[in-house]
């Protein structure tokens, strides 16, 4: 929310300077992005050079058609000489001047004495945008006739400000207002607040207002109120001006009132084109099904029965909470107003917002929840601007309501501020600082104030009020528990072991997205993100492999990628299957990937189970494997237990076997093993033969073959001996021929 | 008295300057042990003088010269030993490359914070990413009205499910699973719908810390916050608090900590200000204890969480969080 000091000023009167004032908010209230200076740059004396001017002469350039030679009376004795562009003023008007040496807001350099078309100018006749005060550039300001020439502009106009950026949380609606916050700064800093703006003109007539809500849980309350003869034209400078500096833009003075007071007091309002309303009737109801209207921004909107409508007597004329409608929208013509200052649900607003994708000023604020206490002083103060700025006579009035909720009760614990903060904060003071920001203590019974009613409703959030004024006097300390030895699960250390093996053996870690494209077996999102980001992975190969080919692509010598993360399989139940997953991909192909797979249940002592674990060459040559370790780690063991591999000596010996092409070295070790016993301690192969001497259709695999007992030396013929039981194995199951 | 130039009948000095000329000038092992058996041998005037000495500070002189010729000889045995020059031998190469691998930087600083907050006795709990609509909102004090839990800005896997939009919903979990007093840490991947810059990334990480116990107050939560950046960024932080809102905590907190570069003295880094913004953080709100069956007249705690990538990149002065997720390996080398 953009706050212009000004106008907080005008509200609450705080001796402070601005930037102490945002420190003390920061601290107690809410988030002040920054404070950002507006208009005419306040610095060195340079407002005392924009002066109000008189135009004494006015006439056509000699050299120039489009340009305007007038001399200025700007209080000096002798007038000045201006050259103007523009021509919607002549001699006699009252006009704004910047002089030489003034600096206009964006401006670098300084204000000139300039020669155009050979003419002398000193100085400028300036437009309300090149102070800031509008967006018309059409023409110059042309000021009342009751200003003296060489008044301060500064007196006149509001040429500069600072605006407070605020950031306020989802818990303060009471904050989205000028209002709001003026009461929140004179409670941090004991200034005083004037009472809301906004008085009742007296009323021209005592026509009826024809509002019929229908349902009152999408609107509890629903003032209306008739304005005739009004003239729709420009708001006044000092209006445009702040809906500037507060971040809207000025359209004309009755629709600027509404957004005016919004800003003001936080409660939307809205103003229909009376003669457009069929009957001059306002039902609020939800909308039929299949239910079309036009809003403002030239949208067609269709409505379901769960949007709630300002209807006339046959169709909607606005999305409650969110826009109107361009039917009923307020045009130059338009004389009668039906003004509306109502009060909508959070939740009603916010679905149809979320469901139309259309979130405007009002419907933020509708969304957090506003006090329906703060529509009759909005329908109040726009009343008195009205009939101020636009001539209007208000002729009718009506609130219609089911009972306007009664201000919430609760129980002070003052007890629990202390239990809470680490601080001891008296009682008396707790019933004070409760005091000042609206709330009524009589003994423990604390009644919320209207505008803090959807978020204050137990003693916990009383304490956040009073403790949030003593913040920064917490102190620091720490838990007092019995020292309790904490660890690593078991997952978590064998996850970073994981990492430790990988990155030992060269790997780099790579963080990848969750998010992969959509295809057959993947859990899509709702929404997608992007057609890249859409489904959530079930392995860990896409962009794994997509940041291979960047590296490629980059010229990097050696590629050695690994992710450890989660993948996301479809279940039965609501949630997916989480399983974590290593993945990695390398440089060489097939073999250095299961060398790492290899290396890595080395490290955690058990035999790769290939049934979990993906293991491929990829088309563009790089070796990718996937394990799957929630499969990986309950085999681990616990406890590597002591053998006795260091006592009794090893007996070496390399055997080779010829064996069919399809036989393979795995099957042969496998069929040793069981033959052999424990005390074949390594079966390795190391060369795999193909040629004449294994014969067509054959291969020589050549195995390290070791043999050890952990209880006694082997013995000559104890190693023959297995060796022979291994060769007669091999022999039988699988043809093997033992090469000399 | 004058420092004995002769003690127990030998000449110290003379010996020790024979004694070190014949170790530096021996040319080879056997010419080393010559000098040995001559200057410290059993029959050397050393050794027999060391028998015959009687007072204690001779035996002390003595001694301390043998330790010298001890020393002198080790040092010209190592030096003895060591290659001979040979011209063909550079020793600037650089040795047989052998390749290695490096850990992510956020691996590298999630590894720092659950070993910080091991140290300080909580366990680390692994959550859900993706986690029920409950366990991330509902229970969590998040009602409907709340922005966060709009579609446009949540991911949502079905109308039960969200890929999590912060690690909280590890406090419910772990909460329901055990019996206070509970002191967790949490971290791990969270996921926003925001658009892809150099600051935001719709995937990134938080760390989530949890204290339930009987009177855990704004003040432990404010020295642990201290502990934690202390531990991390290293010196001494200040940690100061702001009030703010969350759906989870009553009363919440915003945390700063003094700028690490500057130590609260302004710089670029702080944007002049001296602090650094971590996170937000409270008491637990007791609708979060009732929703998981404690009792908030009983029970109370902390809760806080902070995004731990811009950390990173602050910590190693990255300029871009995409950096992250690109895996670039010329990037990913260097740490």
């Amino acid at each position: 929310m953009k706050v212009p000091a000004s106008w907080l000023r005008e509200y609450v009167d705080f001796g402070l300077p601005l930037e102490d004032l945002a420190r003390k908010l920061v601290f107690t209230s809410c988030e002040v992005d920054r404070i950002v200076p507006r208009g005419v740059p306040d610095v060195d004396g340079n407002l005392g050079k924009f002066l109000v001017g008189k135009v004494l002469e006015a006439g056509k350039h000699p050299n120039a058609d489009r340009l305007q030679l007038c001399l200025v009376d700007v209080g000096e004795g002798e007038p000045r000489q201006i050259v103007c562009g523009a021509w919607n003023f002549g001699a006699g008007a009252t006009v704004a001047v910047a002089l030489p040496g003034a600096l206009l807001p964006g401006a670098e350099e300084p204000l000139g004495e300039a020669k155009l078309r050979g003419e002398l100018s000193r100085g400028m006749i300036l437009s309300e945008d090149e102070v800031d005060l509008g967006l018309d550039h059409s023409g110059i300001m042309v000021l009342g006739d009751d200003y003296e020439p060489g008044t301060p502009l500064a007196e006149v106009l509001p040429l500069t400000d600072d605006v407070l950026e605020i950031e306020t949380g989802f818990n303060r609606p009471d904050l989205a207002s000028i209002y709001g916050i003026a009461r929140e700064v004179a409670a941090v800093t004991g200034g005083t607040l004037t009472a809301p703006p906004g008085r009742d003109p007296e009323r021209a007539g005592e026509e009826p207002v024809d509002v019929r809500v229908e349902d009152f849980v999408g609107c509890p309350r629903y003032v209306g109120r008739l304005f005739r003869g009004a003239t729709i034209g420009e708001s006044p400078h000092w209006l445009k001006a702040r809906l500037l500096a507060a971040g809207m833009r000025p359209i004309s003075n009755v629709v600027d009132v509404t957004n005016y007071v919004m800003l003001a007091l936080g409660s939307p309002l809205h103003a229909f084109d009376l003669t457009r309303l069929d009957e001059g009737r306002i039902v609020v109801r939800r909308a039929h099904a299949g239910e079309k209207m036009r809003t403002l921004d030239g949208q067609e909107r269709e409505l379901t029965p769960d949007d709630l409508v300002i209807a006339d007597a046959s169709h909607p004329v606005a999305i409650a909470g969110i826009m109107g409608g361009e039917e009923s929208e307020v045009r130059p013509e338009t004389t009668d107003l039906l003004l509306e200052a109502a009060n909508f649900d959070p939740l009603t607003v916010l679905r149809t917002s979320r469901r139309l994708r259309l979130r405007t000023e009002s419907s933020t604020r509708w969304e957090k929840g506003v006090d329906p206490y703060a529509a009759e002083q909005a329908a109040i103060y726009a009343t008195q601007l009205f009939v101020e700025l636009a001539g209007a006579r208000w002729t009718g009035h009506t609130d219609v309501n089911d009972g306007l909720p009664e201000r919430p009760r609760v129980t002070l614990e003052p007890e629990l501020a202390d239990r809470l903060s680490g601080l001891q904060i008296p009682v008396e003071e707790q019933v004070e600082r409760l005091e000042a920001i609206g709330f009524d203590v009589d003994g423990r019974n604390v009644t919320v104030p209207t505008w803090r009613a959807r978020d204050v409703t137990r003693p916990v959030d009383l304490v956040e009020e009073v403790v949030r004024f003593r913040i920064e006097e917490i102190p620091s300390t720490l838990p007092d528990r019995p020292a309790k030895p904490a660890q690593l699960t078991r997952e978590q250390r064998l996850r970073r072991q994981v990492e430790d093996v990988l990155v030992g053996a060269g790997f780099y870690e790579a963080y990848t997205w969750t998010l992969v494209p959509e295809a057959e077996g993947r859990i899509p999102l709702q929404e997608p993100y992007t057609a890249e980001l859409a489904a959530l992975r079930d392995t860990l190969e896409h962009w794994l492999v997509e940041s291979a080919r960047r590296n490629r692509n980059a010229g990097v010598e050696r590629i050695a990628l690994f992710e450890l993360a989660r993948v996301f399989l479809p279940s039965d139940d609501v949630l997916p299957e989480e399983r974590w997953h290593v993945a990695g991909i390398v440089d060489g192909g097939y073999s250095v990937a299961k060398g790492a797979v290899e290396t890595l249940h080395r490290a955690f002592h058990v035999e790769p189970d290939y049934s979990v674990v993906d293991l491929r060459e990829l088309d563009e040559g790089w070796g990718y494997f996937e394990i799957d370790l929630d499969s990986l780690f309950p085999r681990v063991p616990e406890v590597v237990l002591y053998e006795d591999v260091i006592t009794y000596p090893v007996v070496k010996q390399d055997l080779a076997f010829v064996v069919d092409e399809r036989v393979n070295a795995g099957e042969l070790v496998e069929e040793a093993r069981r033959a052999a016993g424990p005390e074949l301690r390594e079966m390795r192969p190391f060369d795999v033969y193909r040629g004449e001497q294994a014969g067509p259709g054959k291969k020589s695999i050549a195995f390290a073959v070791s043999f050890q007992s952990p209880e006694r030396t082997l013995s000559d013929e104890d190693a023959a001996g297995l060796r022979r039981r291994i060769v007669e194995a091999l022999e039988q199951r699988f043809g093997a021929v033992l090469r000399a | 008295m004058d420092k004995p130039s002769t003690v127990a009948a030998v000449d110290v000095e003379a010996l020790e300057r024979d004694a070190l000329a014949a170790v530096s000038g021996a040319a080879d092992g056997t010419q080393l042990d010559e000098a040995r058996v001559r200057y410290l041998g059993r029959k050397s005037p050393l050794k027999l003088a060391l028998r015959e000495v009687r007072d204690r500070e001779s035996g002390m002189a003595l001694n301390a010269l043998r330790e010298r010729i001890e020393e002198a000889l080790e040092a010209r045995r190592v030096e003895l030993e060591r290659p001979a020059a040979d011209p063909s031998f550079d020793p600037t190469l650089p040795g047989v490359e052998i390749p290695r691998g490096t850990y992510h930087l956020i691996t590298q600083l999630r590894r720092r914070i659950e070993d910080v907050f091991i140290g300080m006795g909580y366990e680390i709990f692994d959550g859900l990413e993706v986690d029920t609509v409950e366990n991330n909102f509902d229970a969590l004090n998040t009602p409907e009205p709340h922005p966060s839990r709009d579609p446009r800005d949540t991911f949502y896997i079905n109308d039960q499910a969200v890929l999590r939009t912060h690690t909280s919903p590890s406090q419910i979990r772990t909460m329901q699973a055990s019996e206070p007093p509970v002191y967790i840490a949490s971290l791990g991947r969270t996921y926003r719908r925001d658009t892809i810059d150099a600051t935001h990334t719709p995937i990134f990480h938080q760390v989530e810390a949890l204290a339930v116990d009987r009177d855990i107050t704004l003040a432990d939560l404010r020295g642990t916050m201290r502990a934690f950046a202390e531990a991390i960024f290293g010196g001494t932080r200040e940690v100061r608090m702001r009030t703010s809102f969350f759906p989870f905590t009553e009363p919440s907190v915003e945390f700063d900590m003094t700028c690490f570069m500057c130590d609260g003295a302004g710089c670029s880094l702080c944007k002049h200000s001296g602090w650094i913004e971590m996170g937000g953080a409270g008491e637990v709100d007791p609708n979060v204890l009732e929703y998981v069956g404690y009792d908030p007249n009983e029970w109370q705690g902390f809760a806080w969480g902070l995004g731990i990538d811009r950390i990173a990149a602050t910590l190693h002065g990255l300029p871009d969080l995409r950096l992250f997720w690109e895996n670039d390996i010329r990037f990913l080398s260097q740490f």
